[in-house]
């Protein structure tokens, strides 16, 4: 199986402080893998490496075989990023919106036929045409999911995409993202909520303060600890962690 | 190519939306101020000043009556500021005048006639003639408002000889009222003479100039500043930027776009101000005394000088871009960004005021030299610079300008390329280093 994203070793310092602390993990092509994290456990720094937005202070990243350091105009070709709390432009309408995006990747009937993609996979209904600071979170999430994944990217970097919604839109986004992935793209996920990504991705990397603890499969976690869950299995590594040290 | 006017295609659309309450409402204000000022400015002079008297009369008649009035007016200081040239009883030629004055720095001078006193002094009177030379000098926007001594001086003379003969007992015909003939008046622009026109009817004139160019620069800067601030708050609370700068479009065509999006703005609001400025002050100068051609008196710009005036502009809104795009790469959130704005608010305001209120000329060097250093000084005096030839203050501007405003785009994208867009300034080695400084002093 061929890598989609190889990480090695990344350090990532903001001033003094190290925000993280020499990750390395690797995602396969096609899988969907998640990185699950306390609050400021450093998920959103490394994604934000990762789809080149912030450059890192050792290591390397390489994303479908680029380096994000010194090719980042072709990792940025191969990727979408959703950040963390994304909004659009509010004086637009979510129609107009997709359009401005779309205009990135095609022009003409091409373009036409990406917006028509994602509005199908928005599914917003009469409310594509309303201007989007009049959308719920979940509208939200959806018309951004569907703007990230309409250009067809071959990488697909989500911040935290279920977070602040209620457990119907949850669920609806998650099965959203499923459908992605078996679409083909590769999809790697950040969340605080262990249940989700245990039921969502094939693979797992469990980062605190700044350090990656555990990877694997979500089965193979569990067993390994005796575990039920997985929040069950990062409270234990946490601690076996602290005691090793 | 497509991606840049992509990015244009949005950036203009929010600009000229967005847009305008706060720079509509200063310009009111501004307006209603100016308005205020204006009317509130008296036509009075204050301080004595050096006046030229050049006497082609035989005898000192004329000259002792402008001592004693000036003596009147200012306490006694006609022995310090009034000069007399003898005119050695011929007419003294414009030239002659004009050298005299420039040699000495005066700006007012009063020629008296040959047979001054004969002409008053016969029955009935004849008037006695004396002419004005004056020397223009730009000055604020009211500086060259307050009449001149010399025709103060003359009026007063003109007056108090009136008195003398309207109180005689013979009747001494129709002029006795008014025995001297003021008709010829001299104004020196730029080296060439101008007749019959005084430097306050040239002022009033040329007060258009010195109002609108520093307040339509000011209100455009202002604008597209707080326009372009506020866009780059909108996109980092909303994170758009963080979307738009993992697109596969090239840094520097994001920064293009909204550069070029936003001058077009600006020159849009410019082009608008403008139009209205001038309607509102045809309005405003068709009520004051002046009806001054400055085409007339050579106070013109050229074509070429045009062009200047419009690069001029062009380098102050790029450089005012660059800020802007600059300080709003520090704000989190659209509330932050609104302060943002003040910086250039300020750079842009003190140049307006200073022009407009005290003139460059009454600067003291290190006003002048401090006046220099901020840019938008250099677009808000250009026009007046290149009516009156000063070349090397325009080549200055523009040689500042342009590096001011390469400095302004190069930082800009080279804030575009770094982390700081992204996380702020908070964590960059400077700020940490500073603050690492100032809590290591507080303990
Ligand atoms: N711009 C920044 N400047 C300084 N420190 C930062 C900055 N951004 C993040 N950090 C710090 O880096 C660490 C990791 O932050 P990060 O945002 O990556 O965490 P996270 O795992 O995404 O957390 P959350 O679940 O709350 O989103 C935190 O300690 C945070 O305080
Ligand atoms: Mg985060």
């Amino acid at each position: 199986m061929n890598d989609a994203l190889v990480v090695k070793d990344v350090h990532k310092r903001y001033g003094d402080h190290e925000a993280v602390k020499g990750i390395s993990f690797t995602v396969h092509e096609g899988e969907i893998f998640g990185l699950i994290g306390p609050n400021g456990a450093g998920k959103t720094t490394t994604l934000r490496m990762i789809s080149t937005l912030l450059k890192i202070s050792s290591g390397t990243i390489e994303v479908c075989g680029y380096d994000v350091s010194s090719q980042s105009d072709d990792v940025r070709e191969v990727i979408c990023y959703l950040p963390e709390d994304a909004g659009a432009y509010k004086d637009m309408t979510g129609r107009r919106y997709l359009n401005f995006m779309a205009g990135f990747f095609a022009s003409g009937e091409k373009k036409q036929e990406l917006v028509r993609k994602a509005i199908s996979i928005a599914d917003l209904g009469p409310r594509i045409d309303s201007k989007v600071d009049t959308y719920s979170k979940g509208m939200m999430r959806r018309l951004l999911i569907a703007r990230a994944i309409m250009p067809s990217p071959k990488f697909a970097i989500l911040d935290e995409v279920t977070s602040g919604l209620d457990v119907v839109n949850a669920h609806e986004i998650r099965d959203i993202i499923r459908d992605i992935a078996d679409s083909g793209v590769t999809i790697l996920l950040s969340s605080h909520n262990m249940h989700e990504v245990e039921v969502l991705c094939d693979r797992v990397a469990m980062i605190d303060g700044g350090e990656i603890i555990l990877t694997g499969t979500p089965d193979e976690m569990k067993a390994r600890y005796g575990a039920r869950d997985l929040e069950e299995v990062f409270i234990r590594a946490v601690k076996e962690r602290e005691g090793s040290q | 190519m497509s991606d840049l006017t992509n990015v244009m295609k949005k950036e203009l659309r929010e600009y000229l939306s967005l847009s305008s309450v706060i720079s509509v409402v200063l310009v009111v204000v501004i307006f209603a101020f100016m308005g205020t000022m204006m009317s509130g400015e008296a036509d009075k002079i204050t301080s004595p000043s050096d006046l030229l008297v050049i006497n082609c009369d035989d005898n000192s008649f004329a000259v002792d009556e402008i001592r004693d009035v000036y003596d009147v007016i200012f306490d006694g200081t006609s022995g310090e500021y009034v000069h007399v040239v003898d005119g050695n009883g011929s007419v003294v030629d414009a030239e002659y005048v004009q050298r005299l004055m420039s040699e000495n720095g005066y700006t007012d001078a009063i020629v008296i006639c040959p047979d001054f006193r004969n002409n008053i002094c016969s029955t009935p009177v004849i008037k006695g003639q004396m002419m004005l030379y004056f020397q223009f000098e730009a000055t604020g926007l009211f500086g060259g408002a307050s009449s001149s001594i010399a025709q103060s001086i003359v009026s007063a003379v003109n007056e108090r000889i009136s008195q003398t003969l309207v109180s005689s007992v013979t009747d001494l015909g129709p002029n006795a009222s008014s025995p001297i003939d003021m008709g010829s008046t001299y104004t020196y622009v730029n080296g060439e003479v101008v007749e019959n026109v005084t430097p306050i009817e040239i002022s009033s004139a040329l007060m258009s100039q010195n109002f609108i160019m520093p307040l339509i620069i000011m209100v455009i800067l202002t604008m597209i500043g707080s326009i372009v601030i506020s866009s780059m708050g909108n996109e980092k609370e909303n994170k758009t930027l963080e979307t738009l700068l993992t697109m596969p479009v090239k840094r520097t065509t994001i920064v293009t776009g909204k550069l070029i999006s936003a001058a077009i703005a600006g020159l849009v609001f410019g082009a608008a101000y403008m139009v209205g400025m001038m309607f509102y002050m045809e309005g405003m100068t068709s009520t004051m005394m002046t009806s001054v051609d400055l085409a007339e008196i050579g106070l013109t710009l050229s074509v070429s000088d045009w062009a200047i005036v419009m690069v001029m502009m062009f380098l102050a809104i790029l450089s005012a871009l660059g800020m802007c795009m600059i300080l709003g790469a520090f704000t989190k959130n659209y509330k932050a960004a609104q302060t943002m704005i003040l910086p250039l608010a300020i750079m842009a305001m003190i140049p307006m005021f200073i022009i407009m209120f005290m003139g460059w000329e009454s600067l003291p060097s290190i006003g002048k030299i401090l006046l220099s250093l901020i840019p938008f000084t250099h677009p808000m005096m250009v026009v007046n610079n290149l009516m009156f030839g000063e070349m090397t203050m325009v080549a200055i501007g523009i040689g500042y300008l342009l590096a001011f405003s390469a400095l302004m785009v190069f930082i800009t994208v080279k804030v575009y390329r770094s982390d700081i867009l992204i996380t702020g300034i908070g964590q960059t080695r400077f700020v940490v280093a500073m603050k690492k400084f100032f809590a290591k002093k507080s303990e």
